[in-house]
């Protein structure tokens, strides 16, 4: 690409601030073009942006959902953020969340009359290791076979969903169709200064995977085996090992979203019906959006989720309150990750003005 | 029993175009994984221009050409800006999701009786033998002609093809552009002529599965064509089993599993080393890659 007057520059070091600078324009861009599709629908793009976040925010209406929300995408990104350093490209999130899912609500179903102090840390065991192993399939396939974890992961979320609708629509039926019966009151988790306690455990799990790949040895073969598989190999690291544990953990902490996510909001406490879960699950698919744009970096991707987590709630909110069309949310989450896309551009290049002669 | 067999065809047919532009995509080297997002683009596209228009033909024109359209916006991500293939596509399937859902749910519903798809004797639609007319000429292009030896070449080494005088960038465009006109034509033949209806998220995963016949096919258009007969009756078994199989009472979520597991299985043994010896792999070593001259 030649342009008259300019020059292109590689970036050999992309530092943390460039990457926020980057993110913001990019973001600021993906508003614009939303613009557009505000002003179709008869609503001033201002006055919408500014429903948005004041819903969001505001303590009486949407904060909490706003944290509920934006800490279960922290949950799908730390899980995509893992892998990836890895080299390996957890899609999976989505079924790693609906295994985990069949985890914890197995366990509240079977013993339901425990108490509290027991049952929750069960479910939560139960969904991280329903979640691990599935990770571990596609870590296994390509770890061993070189198969591409990306067809296989999306190829487990698909089976999970059909999975969980046969789970809603026999054994685990419940009075109302295409709903689970209703986690017991002992399972739903309890609540620290009015948000579910799972928002602290997220929270813990981002700082632990911080020092994790930052600190410890196991970090570090994580990421040689990431930049180049072959070094790895030849510093006698186990590719398989890498691959698994990666996606063990990965899926672990997917998995523990489901937890997170059913039994930390009000709403629900029960699997709902397939468009809603199948509209949770997709919205995993935003980690790969947050995780990308922190540069992996789990610390990061703390205020990242928080503020693509208030995006969702503020759209939603001004989609019901101003009768706007269904699905403009999730066009304006689509909108941002295609300026996202052309932004990265911006990772490996910038472009500077020439002086002087022309 | 027949309708059963056409049906498959039908749903082979959609597997084949989607699959055969993603096979042209990855042998220059362009991975994209948004054949899912394509598809539905094609789908939603077509079926509401057919709505808009009375034009059943007007609904595959433009349903193929918004394919196109996202195929080389794929294209200008992946080529010009270098951005990451796998975040690209990933990019367009969500996009896909939240314009389809914004834009072409409210339509939802069946198309009006006139704008039946025609189909040869009743039972299987024409567009069969263009998907299979299709996937030869794919294949006459890549093994027999020039054109076909410098796409192998761009996704081999771009930067060997580039030092032999081949325009890399202008060969993966085309070959983005195609594949995206494919994904496009594919998912307006989903929503036009096999189901005649739109819905929520119509595609239902058959752009994953298209995406994944390409690495089952080791980049072989012959083995696509058989991949896709074999997934064609697969799916059309997981939608209506009772068609061979009355009263076997197995539950809907289990058996609309079965392509998706039969998937894993088929990658799983198609990697085996002794698999992998007896066919070489014409996986091309290029693919993902983005381009960087030096």
């Amino acid at each position: 690409m030649n342009l008259p007057g300019l020059k292109l520059e590689k970036v050999l070091v992309l530092t943390g601030r460039e990457a926020v600078k980057i993110s913001v324009y990019s973001i600021i861009v993906g508003f614009v073009i939303f613009s557009i599709f505000l002003l179709l629908e008869g609503t001033n793009p201002i006055d919408a942006y500014k429903h948005i976040f004041s819903f969001a925010f505001d303590p009486s209406l949407g904060l909490v959902p706003t944290i509920h929300r934006a800490m279960f995408l922290l949950f799908a990104t730390l899980a995509f953020i893992l892998p990836l350093k890895a080299g390996l490209w957890n899609i999976g999130m989505e079924g790693q969340l609906y295994l985990g899912t069949v985890g914890a609500f197995a366990v509240a179903y079977a013993w339901g009359d425990l108490p509290s102090g027991v049952l929750i840390p069960l479910m939560l065991i139960a969904a991280g290791l329903f979640g691990a192993g599935y990770g571990a399939l596609a870590g296994f396939l390509r770890g061993k076979l070189g198969v591409n974890e990306i067809v296989v992961t999306i190829m487990l979320n698909l089976v999970a969903y059909w999975l969980i609708l046969f789970l809603i629509q026999g054994p685990w039926a419940g009075p109302t169709e295409f709903r689970s019966r209703e986690l017991p009151a002992s399972a739903i988790a309890p609540e620290i200064w009015e948000v579910p306690f799972t928002v602290f455990l997220v929270l813990a799990i981002s700082v632990i995977i911080y020092f994790l790949s930052a600190r410890s040895n196991i970090g570090y073969q994580i990421k040689t085996f990431g930049s180049s598989s072959s070094a790895a190999e030849h510093a006698g690291m186990n590719p398989l090992k890498i691959s698994i544990f990666v996606m063990v953990v990965g899926g672990a902490i997917a998995g523990l979203s489901a937890y997170h996510m059913w039994a930390g909001n009000p709403t629900f406490y029960l699997i709902p019906a397939p468009q809603t879960y199948k509209a949770v699950g997709d919205f995993t698919y935003w980690g790969i959006m947050v995780g990308l744009i922190c540069l992996l970096n789990p610390l990061a991707a703390i205020p990242m989720s928080i503020f693509v987590g208030a995006l969702k709630e503020g759209t939603s909110a001004i989609v019901r309150r101003l009768r706007l069309p269904v699905g403009l949310d999730l066009l304006l989450l689509g909108t941002l990750f295609l300026t996202f896309v052309a932004f990265q551009f911006f990772h490996r290049y910038r472009i500077k003005r020439i002086r002087g002669k022309g | 029993m027949w309708s059963f067999i056409a049906r498959s065809l039908e749903i082979s047919t959609i597997f084949l175009l989607a699959a055969i532009g993603e096979l042209l995509d990855q042998r220059a080297g362009v991975l994209n994984i948004g054949v899912e997002g394509l598809m539905l683009f094609g789908a939603a596209s077509g079926f509401v221009t057919a709505l808009w228009t009375g034009s059943l033909l007007l609904g595959f024109v433009v349903g193929t050409a918004l394919g196109g359209i996202f195929g080389l916006l794929h294209g200008f991500f992946s080529i010009t800006l270098k951005a990451d293939q796998v975040v690209s596509g990933m990019g367009i399937v969500v996009f896909a999701v939240g314009f389809t859902t914004y834009w072409a749910d409210r339509y939802s519903g069946p198309l009006p009786a006139e704008l039946s798809s025609p189909r040869i004797g009743g039972f299987l639609s024409p567009m069969f033998f263009l998907a299979v007319a299709l996937v030869f000429i794919i294949w006459f292009v890549l093994s027999k002609t020039h054109l076909g030896l410098k796409i192998k070449s761009v996704g081999e080494d771009p930067s060997v093809a580039e030092a032999t005088g081949i325009n890399v960038v202008r060969i993966r465009y085309l070959c983005v552009i195609v594949g995206g006109l494919l994904g496009g034509l594919a998912g307006a033949f989903l929503s036009l002529a096999y189901f005649g209806i739109w819905g929520h998220l119509l595609t239902g995963g058959m752009g994953w599965i298209a995406l994944a016949l390409v690495p089952f096919s080791l980049w072989r258009p012959t083995m696509l064509l058989a991949g896709a007969l074999i997934f064609g009756i697969v799916w059309q078994f997981s939608i209506s089993p009772e068609a061979i199989a009355p009263g076997l009472g197995i539950p809907l979520g289990i058996i609309r599993m079965s392509p998706f597991i039969a998937t894993i299985i088929v990658l799983t043994v198609i990697s085996l080393p002794r698999i992998r010896r007896k066919w070489g792999l014409m996986k091309p070593a290029a693919l993902g890659k983005p381009y960087i001259k030096e």
